[in-house]
């Protein structure tokens, strides 16, 4: 009874320490991370490994001189390779690129992120809770960014690590490879936030987890396909960038300072204005962003 | 009466064309309040307002003496919230589900994990707690629905008709645990229901809200008090007529939604009642002391 007694004085003198809003979206973030790690995520584990053995296997091909950069960059030299190898691991599986298994990742792991939320209604619970609707999408974002850049930047941070030992791991390589590294970490983060980005709106939009899987896969594959059909009728270069693939793919080589290039049909370059292809990535990532604030005050709003 | 908890100045709220709050001007005191209304009402949009969910179309609003134009997301620190419909995830177990809420509201994990611990002992939860969620009955929903609500010891807590939907002896037990839980932890209630004995049970003031305006204020007890010591006097004839005779009696009637309200002294009203009806030449349908309960004062409000 004395017992019951000082646990109930405890429970009304109890005053709780709250941490600041950045703690609480960070921590968010990471329990949603380690819970895509978690083994109840078959498909995602199997993703992530699949991705890995694959880039472990292009990898052992490249030693050979099989790999394909000689045919995208001309000549043979490493340094073309170097350039080439972090960009053709985002292309099509031919050139040992993981953009199926990348795509196929990002529409599993983000579709449900916030389609649950939406689905069983605690939504509500969270934005009753002292973070913003900016904070609740930033503490979403942050799994599916996190799970991406282990599938993107973290494998070519390995293969850049690799060539470091390959060249005696001299402090001298490193600096002569300073920009390498850096567009390694910037073309991970690009593609990583891009697509996290874009799987949260369908997340959003249709709030039902494998419908939004599947509809994200199909609007960022499907619209590829039928993007470069009409390239092959219209001829115009602008075209592409209508497809969410080869945009991505577009800014990626301006970040290697590379002229961008697609392979549907053999070998293209291409040449479109900066501000054309900055132009259409920002109005397509900002009308995502919109869309899912929009969607998400409405819920605030509605019961 | 402590201070004030929240202070609503003219507030106007607009949906499109249809107007949710009407210059809505309240002072709610600490304490257990309850807000009944009609469905449509405009209770959940102030609750709504009250937590920085929604913004106010115009009029000021303060909350524990915060201002809500400058301090929505912090203000929630202070706040719990138990919305009306069903917004539990199933796919947790109670524990889980409470550390969760806990750790978004800022508590540090040890902390969420003991106090939720805590709730649950005091919602007699035993084993159930470790089950999932989707395995509880609806009483058990509400419980939890509750409980994180209290997880970070909120100074307030806002109940959005807690009892909806559950059969009569889960709604008993639910408001016998609101009434323990927030007596226990000290917490101050604002109750929004169109359910009249839900405040009879829990609340010592009554805000009236109706069409988007404030109705009526009242202490319950006093309220249930002055409308138990009335004599509900139907007749027949002149009602103006009957009226003035009481009246020099020394007795002023009031208008009731069934015939005329008469306060009642001591037994020696019904007989003045008598003597003015034979000289006002009135037919004496009904004269009975009534036993009046929320339900007469809500629906004279609202009528």
């Amino acid at each position: 009874m004395k017992e019951k007694a000082q646990v109930s004085e405890r429970f009304r003198e109890f005053k709780a320490e709250l941490t600041s809003r950045p703690s609480i979206v960070l921590g968010m973030g990471l329990r949603g991370f380690l819970r895509m790690l978690s083994l109840k995520n078959q498909w995602t584990i199997a993703l992530v490994a699949l991705i890995w053995l694959w880039t472990l296997g292009f990898y052992v091909l490249l030693s050979t001189g099989d790999y394909p950069c000689e045919n995208l960059f001309g000549g043979d030299s490493s340094e073309n390779f170097k350039r080439c190898q972090p960009l053709v691991y985002y292309n099509d599986l031919g050139l040992g690129g993981v953009r199926l298994f990348l795509v196929t990742l990002a529409a599993i792991s983000s579709s449900g992120l916030i389609a649950n939320d939406m689905t069983d209604k605690s939504l509500h619970l969270y934005l009753s809770r002292p973070i913003s609707r900016l904070d609740y999408l930033i503490a979403r974002f942050i799994p599916v960014f996190l799970l991406l850049m282990c599938v993107t930047a973290l494998p070519n941070l390995i293969v850049y690590l690799n060539q470091w030992g390959d060249a005696g791991l001299e402090f001298e390589w490193i600096k002569n490879h300073k920009w390498l590294l850096l567009d390694i970490l910037i073309l991970g983060s690009f593609y990583s936030a891009s697509y996290s980005i874009i799987g949260l709106t369908f997340s959003t939009a249709i709030n039902r987890e494998s419908w939004a899987a599947g509809a994200f896969f199909l609007f960022v594959y499907g619209s590829a396909i039928i993007i470069e059909i009409f390239y092959l009728m219209i001829g115009d270069d602008r075209v592409l960038l209508l497809s969410i693939i080869h945009l991505l793919d577009i800014i990626g080589f301006y970040i290697f300072d590379t002229q961008p290039f697609f392979t549907a049909f053999g070998i293209e370059t291409i040449d479109i204005a900066d501000i054309e292809v900055f132009g259409v990535f920002i109005l397509i990532i900002g009308s995502c962003g919109l869309f899912v604030n929009w969607m998400i005050s409405q819920m605030e709003a509605n019961k | 009466m402590g201070s004030t908890l929240i202070e609503a100045r003219n507030v106007i709220k607009k949906y499109g064309a249809v107007t949710a709050l009407d210059d809505f001007t309240v002072d709610i005191p600490e304490g257990k309040i309850g807000i009944l209304g009609p469905n449509g009402a405009g209770k959940s949009t102030f609750v709504k307002i009250a937590l920085g969910l929604i913004r106010t179309t115009s009029g000021s609003i303060t909350v524990l003496g915060e201002d809500l134009d400058r301090n929505t997301v912090d203000i929630r620190r202070k706040i719990g919230y138990m919305p009306e419909h069903d917004c539990i995830p199933n796919n947790m177990t109670g524990v889980e589900f409470l550390i969760e809420m806990g750790l978004v509201s800022g508590m540090s994990l040890q902390s969420a994990t003991q106090r939720t611990h805590e709730i649950l002992g005091h919602l007699q939860m035993g084993e159930e707690k470790y089950r999932k969620i989707e395995e509880y009955s609806g009483g058990m929903r509400q419980k939890i629905k509750l409980a994180q609500g209290l997880i970070h010891g909120p100074e307030v807590i806002f109940l959005d008709e807690p009892t909806s939907g559950l059969d009569p002896k889960a709604r008993q037990e639910m408001l016998e645990t609101i009434n323990g839980l927030t007596e226990v932890s000290g917490t101050n209630v604002l109750l929004s229901t169109h359910i009249l004995q839900d405040v009879e049970t829990v609340c010592d003031h009554v805000i009236i809200v109706n069409n988007g305006k404030l109705q009526m204020q009242e202490n319950v007890k006093k309220l249930m008090q002055r409308q138990t010591d009335v004599i509900q006097v139907r007749i027949g004839g002149s009602t103006e007529d009957f009226v003035k005779h009481l009246k020099k009696s020394g007795i002023t009637a009031t208008s009731g939604s069934r015939g005329l309200h008469v306060p009642y002294v001591n037994d020696k009203t019904f007989e003045q009642i008598v003597d003015s009806a034979v000289k006002s030449n009135c037919q004496l349908y009904e004269m009975e002391r009534a036993t009046i309960t929320m339900d007469n004062v809500y629906l004279e409000v609202v009528d």
